[in-house]
């Protein structure tokens, strides 16, 4: 027994903690939970919680379904929302096989071993999100339609709006967890809402967006609204992106620095961008991974839908923000096609291994874009270079199969699973009947 | 000599010269005019003046002098100690004259001062330019034997701190002086130590001292520099508490002259528990641990020391350079991999705050005692081990003193590894320092004592060795020179022995040499001898761990029933048979190379099957003893390959191949058949027959086993061994079944000529240990032969045939399959070429034609077979290539029989003949190929898959990364089903064609070819990337 694990069973003892919560994640990011009652975790702790991995999407390797969740003592909370005397709280777990190696398939690892390869090359890799997300009513039943909370628009602040009231209770209880925000705010569309966490190593934020999905659902429903990190829930409002801040350190250097270069950005920050555009196409399948990803990716309303960077260019893929000369370590690219459904550990993987790839090869930036990229005309794009990402979760499926980085990353386990259940959402999809269509068609 | 009458100096010299050539001197005209001129002219007429009689004798010398001379010849390297000691002569003219005194004084400390200045040419430059300390060496003071408290105060007084400080500071800042009198103070204690050291009787004895003193020296400066780190802040960082842990050589006390010091720091704030108080101290102490390196590394008037070298910290270079002691613990407590433990275990307190250091000691020491508890010990101790032995630049490896296979890190290793397992239950062996530790290793019963000794002696002498190279020029190496007058100087500076010679630089290399090999063989006697059970004792300083000691040793090294291992290893070495006692021998080493397999249980297990079997013979334990390599290829085998495991103790006699290179290369088809020839004459029954090709084949299949064992499944085994052996099986059992037939109908001669055609895999000579015979049987009557009395002799034929090879019997059986002829099932066995021809002109279907493709006759008629060949080459190399519906069709056949031949419950990933990616989607893409162009391409007319995707490839059909891949996935899979074979042992059912899911038996194939231990799952991902790879191109190239 190590010192953590006993501070955690104290913990629970002093705080009368009645209901542990075991978490992970399966590969599509839905956050999974098994309760454990005090008694047991120190079994847990030495021994894992062994579950049958079969029953959860894509995590066990064929015909061997038994799984080992081992909780992580480092990320013991209390979860605030139970309240009341008797507490609950979560620990993040690894998964494991019966023989206590890493399963290849958890999400959790994917990202371990993305961060792994850039601390070969001596890299550590910070990040911070910035979460939209939308607040509803709630519906009588599913057919009805989305009616937001509010009204209001970016940055609107909103008299005596429940909005305030649901983004303190929301942050008050992230902060109790440990979660630090950076800033919160009114989105552009109603009702929806943003919340920036503060930059972290990669796999606490991927933990942190996984709390944080849970706290906020957990907020909306006492406060009697429904949360939804759907990337598109309204046709003709804007979409929920989860914009990244990325940046690279090597020990307490910030490698995306460098004084004097044009926007400060150095070499290493170019290739990684270059890395990022260059294979952009491959990862949108996992950065924007349901059918809906595509509609908010293709549906206007400022989302990026071409491979571009620019400084200051809201339409671009790739932005990189100001900062202020003298904050050299504040040095970062924002992405901004990625959306709030995403997986984030695999997203910030794949994210991260298409950077480095750009750096191992020494891509060359193309030429920034300081047009506003949807209001070209086809024609001009083309005769700029600017390519689109895909235009569906079909096409993303299709170019994400010929990946070999990708593939590498996720590993061939999580990266077939991964292809096998995109195609059969996307086949699913396509016998739907939608709305849109009696209405267009339904009369003929 | 020609003249010493004369007494002056004209007439002297030459005879000067030759005595200094007689005496060792190398440049003996140089060393005379060294000798002859300006201050070694002064001394000769020192210690000539001191001669009362004055009288010239030998060479016109006096017998001072030539005393002189002959201890100056005595040094490492006369004619470097001579210019040294004539610099020193010129350097300094005011001490001119107290160093004339010291060396005409032959009873004076003159032999220090030569001695010194012989080994090291970075002591003789460093005494020019600070003439004073030559004291030092004259009268060395306080050097080995020195306190390490009054070196830490002499450090510390150098730079002006007080000793007796809680934080000592530097009163001087370092830029104003206070670094170099740090380094000179160093410099100077370091002369001390090297007096000692090179004047001491027998160096090897004296060497824990040195070590123990230059550790205490490093730690001192450590001090030293700590204190001008804290001399730089404003505050002095009085907020935070600094510990500087040594670790490594300096943790363990036997640091060398000049190498790296490996530290690790601890930081707490000085007072308070706040979050801001821990903040502000890690950033204090992050900026005292960086300015305490580079006090000690960074350029300055005097020499930099040598690199503080933190990457032992958590993390690595990637982690802070400094932590609070709660952040260590949790890094240990949770990421920590076994080798950082095996580090720790040197961790001692050097500088700063000595309380913070008890107490990260306290709290990580018990976690380096249960580390051999950890779940991934023995394969973390394995990679450890090659990381021992892998390390080494190859342009390097026969001159390393450190890295490599007997080198000092080889000791170490063996030492530290049988410290963590044995440590965890007895405190009495836990010392850092390697010679203690193996001394309490032995007073403990953990090793042999005369072992241990020994091992003890090779670690000093290697270490003096490294010693005696570093302090030559003062550099930081541990490569023996390869110049003959740096190994002749080396040689010389070891020390004599106790008949005062010195070695040449033969000696020492011959020496060297023998170490390095003694230090393998130790480990060995060291680890696994006190296995054996009392009984088995070979002398009385052998030791017998009791059974939970060596339970716990077995399990270290990967024995995972090390109960039943002890039981084997009892069994084995017990009794006074000639067996027993040269098992004894044996065994030892042979525990540990089963260990190095993937299972050593098994390993041992079937290693005593077979010396029950074999004891007795003659020649078996005889060989094994005699030949090094046959018993380590024995082990292997035995712990790696149960198929082979098998096979051996069916054919014992197959253990004397391990002895003979020869006898393991595959036999070419010629010697097969002629063997095959010569049992078959010896034998007229049928059965009997086909036990005796059956057996052949059986041994051939040894042959290829082994040999796949030994070079990581090499593709080339199926043709060049298990596909002949079949190809002579059948040809064997053609010759019998046409006896029995003909004796059987009565006839005076065979009715009709006989051909066994190989199809499939077989046709291209590419089956596996477990695969089938594919054939189709041809005959064709001879004149006159009744037609009906030939087909039924025929059918017969072929008949027998199939029993011959494929009924149950003491030898292994080859299932002969004939589905592939016209009709399926439903056809006859056998047709004559002209039923053949005439099938095949009005029924041929595409995917007869491609099965043709792989037809090569094989056994029986061999002008029937030309006969066939020709036939049948129109078909499957049809000159126009197929037409666009007969493409049609072979692409929709492709696609059923993926949907529908593939075993239910097997992912589509994982089978290697049928999944994605599988040998039969490269096969039907290189059988497309032939079959669209070798009507043109001549090169595509081949049984061969790889053969054809070249022949493809060279003509430009597909492109050659294409080809790669394909060939890339045909390959691996090919050796997969091979090794699934020779891993298990099976050779039926529907598992040898399926990529392991078991992780044991993944463990067990990965091995097989060539991946580490620990790796298994590297294979599965490796095969599921090549599969993938090949899949997509077989989808372009094939499904177009």
């Amino acid at each position: 027994m190590d010192r953590q694990q006993e501070y955690v069973l104290r913990a629970i003892e002093e705080r009368d903690v009645r209901f542990i919560r075991l978490w992970f994640t399966d590969v599509l990011g839905v956050l999974k939970s098994v309760a454990i009652a005090p008694a047991e975790l120190e079994g847990a702790f030495s021994e894992g919680i062994g579950f049958d991995g079969s029953s959860i999407e894509g995590l066990a390797r064929v015909s061997e379904s038994d799984l080992v969740a081992k909780p992580d003592p480092s990320t013991f909370q209390v979860l605030p929302w139970r309240g009341g005397k008797h507490g609950t709280a979560r620990m993040f777990c690894d998964i494991l096989t019966p023989d206590g190696e890493p399963a290849a398939a958890d999400p959790r690892n994917v990202l371990k071993r993305a961060l792994a390869k850039a601390a070969d090359a001596g890299f550590t890799f910070y990040t911070h999100p910035e979460i939209e997300f939308y607040l509803f009513q709630p519906q009588e039943n599913e057919t009805d339609p989305l009616v937001p909370i509010d009204n209001a628009g970016y940055f609107d602040h909103v008299a005596r709006g429940q909005g305030h009231d649901f983004r303190r209770a929301a942050i008050t209880l992230l902060e109790s967890m440990g979660i630090s925000v950076e800033f919160s705010h009114h989105e552009a569309g109603p009702g929806q809402n943003e919340i920036d966490l503060r930059y972290a190593d990669a796999l606490s934020t991927a933990d942190n967006i996984m709390t944080f999905r849970s706290v906020v659902k957990e907020v909306s429903i006492e406060q009697g609204f429904v949360a939804s990190f759907m990337p598109k829930p309204m046709a003709g409002q804007p979409g929920s992106g989860m914009h990244t801040h990325l940046s690279l350190f090597e020990g307490d250097t910030n490698v995306f620095h460098a004084p004097g270069s044009k926007y400060g950005l150095s070499t290493t920050a170019r290739q990684f961008m270059a890395g990022l555009l260059v294979h952009s196409g491959e990862i949108t399948a996992v950065a924007n991974q349901f059918v809906n990803s595509y509609k908010r990716l293709w549906g206007g309303q400022e989302a990026p839908s071409y491979k571009t960077w620019g400084h200051n260019n809201r339409s671009a893929l790739l932005r990189v923000p100001m900062y202020k000369p003298n904050k050299g370590q504040s040095a970062r690219i924002e992405y901004r096609g990625m959306d709030s459904a995403a997986n984030p550990y695999l997203a910030l993987a794949v994210l991260l291994r298409a950077g480095l790839k750009g750096i191992e090869e020494g891509y060359e930036l193309p030429e920034e874009a300081e047009d506003v990229v949807w209001e070209l005309s086809d024609g001009e794009r083309r005769a700029l270079g600017i390519e689109p990402l895909p235009g569906s979760l079909e096409q993303a499926v299709e170019t994400m199969e010929r990946s070999e980085l990708v593939a590498d990353t996720l590993g061939e386990n999580v990266f077939n699973f991964f292809l096998a259940n995109k195609r059969q959402e996307w086949t699913d999809y396509r016998a739907q009947v939608t709305p849109y269509e009696l209405a267009r068609v339904g009369l003929i | 000599m020609p003249d010493g009458a004369g007494g002056g100096r004209v007439s002297r010299a030459p005879s000067l010269r030759a005595r200094l050539a007689r005496t060792g001197f190398a440049d003996a005209s140089r060393a005379a005019d060294l000798w002859e001129s300006g201050f070694l002219a002064g001394v000769l007429a020192a210690c000539e003046a001191a001669e009362l009689d004055g009288g010239s004798t030998d060479g016109g010398l006096g017998a001072a002098s030539t005393a002189l001379i002959a201890d100056v010849a005595r040094a490492a390297d006369p004619d470097l100690a001579l210019l040294a000691l004539a610099r020193l002569g010129e350097a300094d003219p005011e001490r001119a004259e107290r160093l004339t005194q010291v060396l005409a004084d032959p009873a004076g400390a003159r032999r220090n001062l030569i001695a010194v200045l012989g080994a090291s040419v970075a002591t003789g430059d460093w005494l020019v330019a600070h003439p004073g300390d030559v004291e030092l060496v004259l009268r060395p003071r306080n050097g080995v034997a020195a306190d390490p408290a009054n070196v830490r105060t002499q450090l510390l007084e150098s730079v002006g701190a007080d000793p007796d400080a809680a934080m000592p500071v530097a009163s001087v800042r370092a830029s104003d002086g206070a670094l170099d009198e740090m380094r000179r103070a160093y410099r100077r204690a370091l002369l001390t130590i090297a007096t000692e050291d090179l004047t001491a009787t027998d160096p090897e004895a004296f060497l824990p001292e040195v070590g123990a003193a230059l550790a205490n020296l490093a730690a001192a400066a450590l001090e030293a520099a700590l204190a001008l780190a804290r001399a730089e802040l404003s505050d002095h960082g009085a907020g935070v508490r600094l510990a500087v842990l040594g670790m490594g050589k300096t943790g363990g006390r036997e640091l060398n002259y000049i190498s790296d010091v490996d530290v690790i720091y601890v930081a707490e704030p000085a007072d308070g528990l706040s979050d801001a108080a821990e903040a502000s101290a890690l950033r204090t102490g992050t900026k005292l641990a960086a300015t305490l390196a580079r006090m000690c590394s960074m350029p300055s008037r005097e020499p930099a020391l040598w690199e503080v070298d933190a990457a032992l910290r958590p993390e690595g270079k990637n982690g802070p350079l400094v932590r609070t002691l709660a952040s260590h613990v949790s890094y240990y407590e949770r990421w920590a991999k076994t080798w950082e433990f095996q580090a720790l275990l040197k961790a001692r307190h050097v500088a700063g705050d000595a309380d913070l250091s008890a107490e990260y000691l306290a709290a990580t020491r018990p976690m380096v005692w249960e580390a051999a508890g950890r779940e991934n010990f023995v394969e973390d101790s394995q990679a450890m081990r090659r990381r021992v032995e892998d390390n080494v630049p190859p342009a390097e490896a026969d001159r390393q003193i450190k890295l490599g296979r007997g080198g000092l890190r080889d000791v170490e290793f063996t030492v530290q590894l049988l410290q963590l397992v044995h440590g965890r239950t007895d405190p009495s062996i836990r010392s850092a320092n390697t010679l203690r530790a193996l001394q309490s290793l032995s007073a403990g019963g953990y090793v042999g004592r005369d072992h241990a000794a020994e091992l003890g002696a090779c670690y000093r002498f290697l270490r003096v060795l490294e010693h005696r190279v570093q302090l030559y020029r003062m550099r930081r190496t541990h490569l023996l020179p390869t110049g003959d007058d740096d190994l002749r100087r080396l040689a010389r500076s070891m020390g004599r022995s106790p008949e005062g010679e010195v070695a040449g630089a033969t000696d020492l290399v011959a020496r060297w040499q023998a170490t390095r090999r003694r230090v393998r063989r130790l480990h060995e006697e060291l680890y696994y001898r006190p296995l054996l059970p009392a009984t088995a004792r070979l002398s009385a300083d052998d030791v017998s761990l009791n059974p939970e000691a060596a339970k716990a040793r077995l399990q270290a090294i990967g024995y995972r029933d090390p109960a039943g291992a002890l039981r084997h290893i009892k069994i084995l070495t017990e009794g006074i048979s000639r067996r027993a006692a040269i098992q004894r021998q044996l065994l030892p080493v042979m525990l540990g190379w089963f260990a190095e397999g993937p299972d050593p249980d098994g390993g041992l297990l079937a290693f005593r099957k077979l010396s029950e079997e074999l004891g007795g013979t003659h020649w078996y334990l005889k060989m094994l003893r005699d030949s090094g390599a046959a018993a380590e290829r024995l082990a292997t085998l035995l712990s790696s390959s149960k198929y082979v495991a098998d096979s051996l103790m069916r054919t014992p006699e197959a253990v004397a191949w391990l002895g003979d290179d020869r006898e393991l290369t595959p036999r070419t088809p010629e010697a097969l058949a002629a063997a095959m020839n010569a049992m078959l004459l010896r034998r007229d029954d049928a059965t009997d027959a086909a036990q005796a090709v059956r057996f052949l084949r059986r041994r051939e299949l040894t042959r290829g086993a082994i040999g796949d064992v030994l070079a990581d499944v090499p593709v080339t085994t199926c043709a060049e061994v298990i596909s002949p052996a079949a190809d002579m099986a059948l040809a064997g059992a053609v010759r019998i079944a046409t006896q029995t037939a003909t004796a059987e109908l009565g006839r005076g001669g065979d009715p009709s000529a006989f051909l066994v055609v190989a199809m499939g895999r077989l046709g291209g000579a590419e089956i596996g240990y477990a695969s089938d015979a594919d054939v189709l049987f041809v005959h064709d009557p001879h004149e006159g032969a009744d037609p009906k009395q030939a087909q039924d002799w025929a059918v017969l034929v072929a008949t027998t045939i199939a029993s011959l090879l494929g009924k149950t019997g003491p030898e292994p059986v080859l299932p002969v399959d004939s589905q592939l002829r016209p009709e399926g099932r439903q056809g006859p066995v056998v047709r004559t070429i002209d039923s053949y021809a005439e099938y095949y002109e009005r029924w041929a279907q595409g995917w007869e034609r491609q099965a043709l493709l792989r037809a090569r006759s094989v056994a029986g008629d061999a002008e029937l077979g030309e006969r066939f060949t020709a036939l049948i080459d129109p078909l499957r190399y049809p000159a126009d290539g197929i037409d666009l519906a007969e493409i049609r069709e072979l692409r929709r056949i492709k696609a059923r029989v993926e949907s529908e031949r593939l075993p239910r419950g097997v992912p589509a990933t994982h089978h290697l003949k049928l999944g994605r990616g599988g040998l039969s989607d490269v096969e039907w893409t290189a059988q497309y190929l032939q079959l669209c162009h070798a009507g043109q391409t001549e090169a595509l007319r081949t049984t061969s898959t790889l053969g054809a995707l070249a022949a493809a490839r060279d003509a430009n059909l597909i492109s050659e990364s294409d080809a790669e891949q394909l060939t890339a996935a045909w390959e691996l899979a090919t050796r997969l089903r091979n090794a699934i074979v020779l891993s298990t042992g099976r050779v039926s059912g529907q598992k040898v064609d399926v990529l392991p899911s078991e992780r044991g038996e993944l463990a067990g194939v990965s091995r097989l070819l060539g991946y580490h231990a620990g790796h298994a799952r590297d294979l599965e991902e490796d095969w599921l990337r090549t599969a993938r790879q090949a899949r997509v191109v077989m989808e372009r190239v094939f499904f177009g």
